[in-house]
C-alpha cells in the first residue's frame, strides 16, 4: 500500500509542471547559495594563505631588534577557512578572522566580513543553510498542504477509505513522499557542498573524515527538521476541510516560525543579555586589571616574579638568590605584567563568551516555539561556524600570544642583562618562535555543544508526529 | 437468500435534525434495491452508515452479518462503493487510477490484463483506459468507479446517485451492468432520483421521505405511471395536508 502511494504521488509530481517548476526554483536558489559560499570561502582561503606567508616573512626578516619591540609588533593569528562555512557561514562574518597577538593586550578578532563588506553580509542569507532554512519549509508545505485536504475536497479520500484503505497508511505514504523529496534535495545539496569543499578547500586544518562526519551530522539534523515540518504540514492538511485553508495556515506557520521567531529570538536575547560595546568592554577589562594588579614588591607580586624567573631559567630559584641573578630586570617586569594582564583579559573574555552562552540558552528556550532556531544552532555547530568554534580559536590564539610574548621577554631577560631596552636579539632568533598551527576541534567534541538543541528538535519531531497520528484518528469521517 | 445488507431500527440524528428514523431494510444477494426520495430524504445517510463514515445514533447497520461499528475496516473490505461524483486523480490514466484504488484497497498489485478486462467489462475502451482522466466525461468516470468497486470482488455494492449526469445511453449501459452483477450474486443498494431506471432494474424500491422509509414496493406489480403517482403522492403529502388544513 505504501509503495503504491509513493509511486502514485511521484508520478503526479512528475506530471505536474508546477511541482517540477517549484523544484527547479529551489535547485537554482541552492546552486546560487553553493556558488556564492564556495566563491567566498575560496577567496578567503587564498587571502589567509597569502597573509599568513607575508606575516611569517615580515616577522622572520626583522633583523636585529629589541625582543619586546618585536613582541609589540608580534604576529597575526589567522583563523583558517572552515570548509563547511561554504554551507553555513554562521557567525564567522560577525566575529572576525584575524587576531593580533600583541604584547600586553588580548585583542579581539579583526576583519569582520560583515563590517568590511556590507554587500557581502547581505548576500550571507544566500548561503546554502540560509536558503535551506527558508526554502525547505516552503518546499515541504507546498508539496504537502493538499496531501489530505485535497483528497478530502476532491472526494478521493472518501472513496479510498470506503474502499478499505487505511487512513493511517495513507498518511504514512504521503509523509514518505513529501519528506523524501525534501530529503533528496537536502542530501544532493549537502553532498555537492561537501564534495566541492573537500576538492577546493584543502588547507583548512580539517580532516576529510571529520568533514564527512560533520556532513552526516548536518544531514541528520536537517533531516529531523524535515520530519518536523512534514508532520506539521500533514497535521494541518488532515484537520482542515479545504486545501486553500491548509495553505494559508501553513504559510502563517512559516512566516512566524521560520521568518519571524528566529530573528525575534536573537533580538530578545540581545535585549536580555546585551553584548558589551567595544569601549565598555575595554574600560571594564582595564579597570579590572588595575584593581587586581598587586603593588610592586607585595607578596603576590614577588610570587609571580619568582614564577616568571623560574620558568625562564627552567628550575627552582631560592628567594635569597633572586636579587643576585644576572637578568634584564626590565624584561622581568614586562613578563610579570604580561602574566597579570593575561589573567585579567582571560577573565574579561570568559565573561564575554559566557554572555554569548546566556544569549544562546535563551534562544534555546524560544526554540520550543520554533524548530528553526534549534536547527540554526545545530547547523552552525556542526559546520564549525558557531560562537563556540570562534571561542576555541580565540583561546588557542591567546596561548600562542602568551608563548610568543614569553619567548621575547625571556630572550631579553636572559641575554640582555644590564642592557635594559638597548638589548637587540640577533636576526636568527625570530625563526625560533613557533608558528601558530591551529587545529579546530573535531566534530565529536561539538556533539555535546549541540545536545540541547538536538533534544529540542527531537521533541518537536515527536510532538508533530504524535499530533499527526492523533489528528488522522480524530478526523475519522473522510468527508 | 443470503442477507448481505441489513438495517435494524437504524437512526441518525444531527443535533435536532433526524436524518434517518428507525430504518429497517435488508438487501439480499442477487437483489437490487433502489432508494427513491428527494434531497435530504436520508438516502446518502443510509449509505454513509453502511460504510461506517457515520456512527448511528441508535440501531445497527450490518454487512454480511457484521455490525459496521464493530469492525468498519472488515466491512469496507466487503463493500463496493460508487459515489455520485466518482473522484479520480486527473493526471493519472483510468487504468492507473484503477490500479491505485485496487492496491490501496489491500488487494495487492492488480494484474494489468485483469484490470483492463474490468475496464472493458464496464465499457471503457482500451484507448480511453490509457488516457489521463482529466479528459474524461462523467460517464467515463462512473465506469472507472464501478470498475474499482468490481475489482474488489465486493459482495455488496452501495451506489449513491450513480446515474446522475449520465446521458441516457451511458445510464442504460450502467444499469445493464448492475443487473448482470446482481445476477452473478451481488447485493446492490442504489440511491437515486431516477424513477424510470429504478423501476427498470430494481427488485424492490423503497421510497424515503424525511428520514423515514415510507413505502417498499415491488416494481413488477407496477407500471411507470403507477410508480410515479405513488412517489409524487408521498412527496406532496405535506403540501396536501397543508392545503386541507386551510
Amino acid at each position: 500500500m505504501i509503495g503504491a502511494i509513493v509511486h502514485k504521488e511521484l508520478t503526479e509530481i512528475r506530471r505536474d509542471g508546477r511541482a517540477l517548476g517549484l523544484l527547479l526554483i529551489v535547485a537554482l536558489l541552492l546552486l546560487l547559495g553553493l556558488v556564492t559560499g564556495l566563491a567566498t570561502e575560496n577567496a578567503r582561503e587564498r587571502e589567509v594563505l597569502q597573509a599568513r606567508a607575508d606575516d611569517a616573512a615580515v616577522f622572520a626578516e626583522q633583523g636585529e631588534k629589541n625582543p619586546h619591540s618585536a613582541a609589540h609588533f608580534s604576529r597575526m593569528a589567522h583563523k583558517p577557512v572552515v570548509p563547511l562555512a561554504s554551507f553555513d557561514p554562521g557567525v564567522s562574518s560577525y566575529l572576525g578572522q584575524v587576531i593580533w597577538l600583541e604584547a600586553h593586550y588580548r585583542n579581539p578578532a579583526m576583519y569582520r566580513a560583515a563590517e568590511d563588506a556590507p554587500e557581502l553580509s547581505r548576500l550571507e542569507n544566500f548561503s546554502i543553510a540560509g536558503v535551506l532554512t527558508l526554502v525547505l519549509p516552503l518546499l515541504v508545505l507546498l508539496l504537502g498542504y493538499g496531501s489530505i485536504a485535497s483528497e478530502r475536497e476532491r472526494g478521493t479520500l472518501r472513496q479510498l477509505v470506503g474502499g478499505g484503505a487505511s487512513p493511517m497508511g495513507l498518511l504514512l505514504g504521503k509523509f514518505l513522499v513529501v519528506a523524501g523529496v525534501a530529503f533528496a534535495v537536502l542530501a544532493a545539496t549537502l553532498g555537492l557542498a561537501t564534495g566541492f569543499s573537500l576538492a577546493t578547500l584543502p588547507g583548512t586544518g580539517y580532516s576529510g573524515g571529520d568533514l564527512l562526519l560533520r556532513s552526516f551530522s548536518l544531514l541528520a539534523v536537517y533531516g529531523l527538521y524535515i520530519v518536523c515540518l512534514t508532520a506539521v504540514t500533514l497535521l494541518v492538511s488532515t484537520l482542515v476541510a479545504e486545501a486553500k485553508t491548509a495553505l494559508l495556515l501553513l504559510l502563517g506557520f512559516w512566516v512566524v516560525t521560520v521568518v519571524g521567531l528566529p530573528r525575534l529570538s536573537a533580538s530578545i536575547a540581545e535585549q536580555v543579555y546585551p553584548s558589551p560595546d567595544s569601549g565598555a568592554f575595554w574600560s571594564d577589562a582595564r579597570a579590572s586589571l588595575e584593581a587586581n594588579r598587586p603593588p610592586g614588591g607585595s607578596e603576590d607580586y614577588v610570587a609571580v616574579e619568582r614564577e616568571v624567573i623560574e620558568r625562564a631559567l627552567g628550575g627552582e630559584v631560592r628567594e635569597d638568590e633572586l636579587d643576585g641573578l644576572a637578568l634584564n630586570r626590565g624584561a622581568v617586569r614586562l613578563e610579570v605584567s604580561e602574566v597579570l594582564g593575561a589573567e585579567a583579559y582571560n577573565a574579561a573574555f570568559a565573561e564575554l563568551f559566557e554572555n554569548y552562552d546566556k544569549q544562546k540558552n535563551l534562544r534555546q528556550w524560544l526554540s520550543l516555539l520554533s524548530p528553526t532556531i534549534a536547527l540554526q544552532h545545530l547547523s552552525r555547530t556542526y559546520s564549525g561556524t558557531d560562537v563556540a568554534a570562534h571561542e576555541h580559536f580565540s583561546l588557542e590564539a591567546e596561548h600562542q600570544r602568551n608563548n610568543i610574548v614569553r619567548a621575547m621577554n625571556e630572550d631579553m631577560m636572559l641575554n640582555g642583562a644590564g642592557q635594559s631596552f638597548g638589548y637587540l636579539a640577533p636576526p636568527e632568533f625570530w625563526e625560533t618562535v613557533p608558528e601558530f598551527d591551529y587545529r579546530p576541534p573535531p566534530v565529536a567534541a561539538t556533539w555535546s555543544e549541540g545536545a540541547r538543541d538536538l533534544l529540542i528538535l527531537l521533541l518537536w519531531g515527536l510532538a508533530a508526529l504524535g499530533a499527526c497520528a492523533v489528528g488522522i484518528r480524530y478526523r475519522r469521517a473522510p468527508g | 437468500m443470503t442477507e448481505l445488507l441489513r438495517a435494524r431500527d437504524l437512526t441518525k440524528t444531527f443535533r435536532s435534525n433526524t436524518a434517518l428514523n428507525a430504518l429497517n431494510l435488508s438487501v439480499n444477494a442477487k437483489e437490487i434495491v433502489c432508494l427513491l426520495g428527494a434531497n435530504g430524504a436520508g438516502k446518502t445517510t443510509t449509505i454513509n452508515l453502511f460504510l461506517g463514515f457515520l456512527e448511528p445514533t441508535s440501531g445497527t447497520a450490518m454487512v454480511d452479518g457484521i455490525v459496521v461499528t464493530d469492525d468498519p475496516k472488515t466491512v469496507r473490505g466487503k463493500l463496493g462503493y460508487v459515489p455520485e461524483q466518482v473522484s479520480l486523480y486527473p493526471s493519472l490514466s483510468g487504468l492507473e487510477n484503477l490500479d491505485y484504488f485496487v492496491r490501496l484497497g489491500g488487494r495487492g498489485r492488480g494484474d494489468e490484463k485483469y484490470l483492463r478486462g474490468l475496464l472493458d467489462q464496464v465499457g471503457l475502451s482500451q484507448l480511453d483506459a490509457d488516457q489521463r482522466v482529466r479528459a474524461y466525461s462523467k460517464g467515463m468516470r462512473q465506469k472507472v468507479g464501478l470498475a474499482i468497486a468490481l475489482a474488489k470482488g465486493a459482495r455488496a455494492l452501495l451506489l449513491d446517485e450513480p446515474l446522475s449526469g449520465l446521458d441516457p445511453s451511458a445510464a442504460n449501459e450502467f444499469c445493464r451492468l448492475l443487473r448482470r452483477l446482481a445476477d452473478d450474486g451481488a447485493a446492490v443498494l442504489m440511491a437515486t432520483h431516477d424513477l424510470f431506471r429504478a423501476r427498470e432494474i430494481a427488485d424492490r424500491i423503497g421510497i424515503m421521505k424525511s428520514g423515514i422509509l415510507v413505502e417498499e414496493l415491488s416494481p413488477e406489480s407496477l407500471d411507470q405511471t403507477a410508480l410515479e403517482q405513488i412517489y409524487l403522492q408521498h412527496m406532496h403529502d405535506d403540501e396536501r395536508l397543508s392545503v386541507e388544513a386551510h
